[in-house]
């Protein structure tokens, strides 16, 4: 395959099937209006995959994102409906915004202590925190879902689930991490984690900061998609977000980074949740049957990675 | 440890007659090369039935090479080998074992979660399994050879539960029960206690009135002494000599093993400046002991030995690797006793670790990432973003990449494309850039080029030019004796001396790295 296609090969494929998408749908794949809409669908787990990137890219995976945004949503329901319905919106999305952050890193920050210091495979504990974290979520609405009832509470929800808001929202993430990854040493860092753990204990890096720092950072973006899920749904609930960790993993598999720690790119992530999104809406559009949607969702992932081996030497 | 039972009587050899020395097995300028590297140049050996041949020779002689391709590990490139007086051309282990030839691996090659006897059974050619396991037939098949090698454990117990040395008679239980007539024993006693060294000699001397015949691939002088009739001394990748062992001596040995031709118009000029930079007294760690010396500004310090000897672990507790158990070190005229490698390199003292590939380079980033990892932190623009300026990082790579003398085609290529001396100047480049006053290079020359080699002793020259103190493990004498102001000899994780680099010889420093264990 020619260097250059094979480089920006999940462009490609993009493009590909952004054409095979307006033919199959009559065009009506192509409306502002349908694009707009597969963004905002898609926004909640790409911003999740966004994290997972960066903790994909230090050779470990975080399996408890969508749990951590069933807590999140429920977290964001209690504190719309018990502290901010006084508030205007322009004071009341940044704290809503800011507590969600705080509550999606503390879980990552926990899991990311414990991977560190500890020494244990980060499955293992994130795969605790996938239970844990939902197990807390029940627990603390005691199994029921949080209503956003009042006016003020539904204002602010509304707000926040405007096509134009949740869009922005997604895009400033994108641009963040593409530029943490890209530009900073952190995100230098986290490659060189990922690609060799001990020679970059042994090059001087702060290795265990790194993995607290990059646990945290998935947590935060979860707990931020749990409060767009809970303002889209109006509703806090212990149940959002099943499955949710596996589609995140699939977007970062798919745009090109690596399991195993090391490579991969941001714009490769973002790619791949489009083209995700891509393939989901194209099925809905046509009336797929979802159980058929899950199948080609197989194919394609393993199609992607598949893809990616025939350059491999390493 | 097991306790043989010295009651028993000694078997007589397979065929029933008692061994004879006859040429058994005969290997003729065999060659080997790795990438660059010659490995073997000219394997000569002679193995008679019934003998215990030792094959000898500093780090990186051949003599591991040798030994496995006459336990057909790989295939030589070129050269003659005869077993029997037919021509004998392995293509893999398989085919060794199928012409009684088996190898006793360094790393032995047990598995550690599956018990002794599935051990001993696992594609194991002289046993026919069947589908199921039985477990009286495996009995049955394994207990001769376990006890005829001694082993008094359990048979289902895992083998990674038992001591090294049992390990050991595991594996050649197994090779035996292959109806193996040569064993081939790399290094076998390397990861061994005295008591199971002692063991294990037991083994060799009822194996060999069994008929075994065994090639033992060391550098240990008093085993050799101890338990070979007969030892093959190999020298940069050729074969130099054969003896009796009981007509020769050590000093002969050791003539044989490092007579080479030294070069010193090439010896460095000498930077030592009478500041001392670095001082360590009576340290120990918990894998040396009574480590003393004090390194200079501009000085070359060399540390010799033999593989194992304690070298890099002087490196490990001078970077914040291996905590200080004894003793004293001092840096820069404070005490220096770093619990971490940041806090090493915090003081100012680097290590470029022997593995490159494992322990040093990100093989998937750049040459100009790697380059600059180190001191990235001070490669930023202001807060609160952190972001790298990569016009200075360039800079600063290329300004390296110059003093390294690194021709790579583009520092933003991936470091594996990139050959060994390559791959090392990248290495050197990146502590380089971290300027750091005391600078610790194990092996920094191995698996590199002839070419990259000159100039990295170039580099080491400059950096003490340069007034940092240096120390550099080394596994090749004349190496040591061109670059170094003085040399550390380690022996069984003791300091035993400390030489004149201008004044003395590689017999000399071999005779101290190679004494047997001082009591």
């Amino acid at each position: 395959m020619p260097s250059f296609l094979y480089r920006y090969k999940e462009g490609f494929i993009l493009i590909g099937m952004m054409i095979i998408a307006a033919i199959v749908t009559r065009g009506v794949y192509l409306q502002p209006g349908n694009l707009t809409d597969i963004l905002r669908t898609i926004a909640p787990v790409a911003i999740m995959a966004m994290g997972m990137t960066f903790v994909i890219l230090t050779a470990g995976i975080d399996l408890s994102v969508g749990s951590i945004l069933a807590l999140g949503s429920v977290g964001s329901a209690a504190l719309v409906m018990q502290v901010l319905p006084g508030m205007p919106i322009i004071v009341a999305v940044p704290i809503a915004i800011l507590a969600a952050l705080l509550v999606g890193g503390l879980c990552g920050a926990v899991q990311g202590a414990l991977i560190a210091r500890l020494d244990i495979q980060p499955f293992i504990i994130t795969l605790a925190g996938f239970t844990g974290f939902r197990g807390l979520a029940k627990l603390v609405t005691d199994n029921r879902k949080i209503q956003l009832n009042t006016d003020g509470a539904q204002e602010l929800a509304a707000w926040l689930s405007q096509k134009e808001v949740i869009i922005g929202i997604l895009i400033i993430v994108c641009i963040v991490s593409y530029c943490l990854l890209r530009f900073t040493v952190f995100g230098r860092y986290v490659r060189a984690v990922g690609d060799n753990e001990r020679a970059s204990h042994y090059a001087g890096l702060p290795v265990r900061r790194m993995k607290l720092a990059v646990y945290s950072l998935s947590g935060m973006l979860a707990g931020l998609a749990g409060l767009l899920v809970c303002a889209r749904n109006r509703t806090g609930d212990a149940n959002f977000g099943i499955m949710t960790e596996l589609e995140a993993i699939a977007m970062v598999v798919i745009g090109g980074t690596s399991l195993a720690g090391g490579r991969g790119s941001m714009s490769g992530t973002i790619l791949g949740a489009l083209i995700l999104g891509t393939v989901t809406n194209v099925l809905g559009l046509n009336n797929v049957d979802s159980n058929q949607q899950s199948i080609l969702m197989a194919v394609i992932i393993i199609l992607a990675v598949a893809l990616q081996k025939t350059r491999q030497s390493i | 440890m097991p306790s043989l039972p010295t009651d028993q009587p000694v078997t007589p050899s397979r065929t029933g007659h008692f061994p004879v020395l006859e040429p058994l097995l005969i290997a003729k300028g065999v060659t080997k090369r790795f990438g660059g590297v010659a490995a073997l140049s000219d394997g000569c050996f002679t193995l008679r039935a019934g003998e215990v041949h030792a094959i000898m020779g500093e780090n990186g002689a051949g003599k591991s090479t040798l030994g496995k391709i006459l336990a057909g590990v790989f295939p030589a490139d070129s050269g003659q080998m005869l077993l029997d007086g037919k021509p004998f051309t392995p293509a893999n282990p398989q085919a060794s074992q199928a012409s009684g030839v088996a190898m006793i691996f360094q790393e032995l090659d047990l598995f550690p979660h599956l018990s002794v006897a599935e051990n001993m059974v696992i594609a194991n050619r002289a046993f026919d399994e069947g589908l199921l396991a039985r477990r009286d037939r495996m009995r049955a098949f394994i207990q001769p050879h376990l006890q005829a090698v001694g082993f008094q454990g359990e048979f289902h117990q895992p083998v990674g539960e038992l001591s090294i040395g049992d390990q050991q008679l595991i594996a050649i239980a197994r090779a035996l029960s292959m109806e193996a007539r040569i064993l081939v024993m790399d290094e076998s006693t390397s990861a061994l206690t005295e008591d199971a060294v002692q063991v294990l000699f037991f083994v060799i001397r009822n194996l060999k009135a069994m008929g075994v015949s065994i090639i033992y691939v060391s550098h240990k002088m008093d085993e050799i002494f101890a338990i070979c009739d007969h030892v093959t001394v190999l020298r940069d990748g050729a074969t130099v000599g054969d003896a009796k062992t009981s007509e020769t001596d050590m000093a002969r040995l050791i003539q044989l093993m490092v007579g080479r031709e030294v070069d010193r118009s090439a010896q460095a000029v000498s930077h030592a400046i009478a500041k001392e930079v670095l001082r360590l007294e009576d340290v120990s760690s918990a894998s040396v002991r009574d480590v003393d010396f004090s390194l200079h500004a501009g000085e070359v310090l060399g540390i010799a030995g033999l593989v194992g000897a304690g070298r890099s672990e002087i490196g490990r507790i001078l970077f914040g690797l291996d905590p200080l158990l004894a003793g004293k070190m001092t840096l820069a005229d404070a005490p220096y006793a770093p619990r971490s490698v940041r806090e090493a390199k915090r003081r100012g003292v680097g290590l470029v670790p022997e593995d490159r590939k494992g322990m040093g380079l990100m093989m998937q980033m750049s040459v100009r990432e790697n380059s600059s990892l180190s001191v990235l932190h001070s490669l930023v623009s202001a807060w609160p973003f952190s972001v790298i300026q990569t016009r200075r990082e360039a800079e600063e790579d290329r300004l390296v990449s110059e003093r390294t003398r690194l021709k790579s085609a583009d520092p933003r290529a991936p470091v594996h494309h990139l050959s060994g001396g390559n791959q090392q100047k990248v290495l050197l480049g990146r502590w380089l850039q971290v300027n750091p006053d005391v600078l610790f290079l194990d092996d920094p020359t191995r698996g590199v080029d002839v070419g990259a080699k000159e100039d990295i002793y170039r580099l080491v020259e400059d950096a003490a030019e340069a007034g940092k103190g240096v120390l550099m493990v080394s596994s090749e004498l004349p190496e040591l004796l061109r670059c170094c102001d003085r040399i550390l000899v380690m022996n069984h994780g003791r300091q035993v001396g400390e030489v004149d680099a201008r004044a003395t010889s590689q017999e000399a420093i071999m005779q101290l790295a190679a004494a047997p264990r001082p009591s």
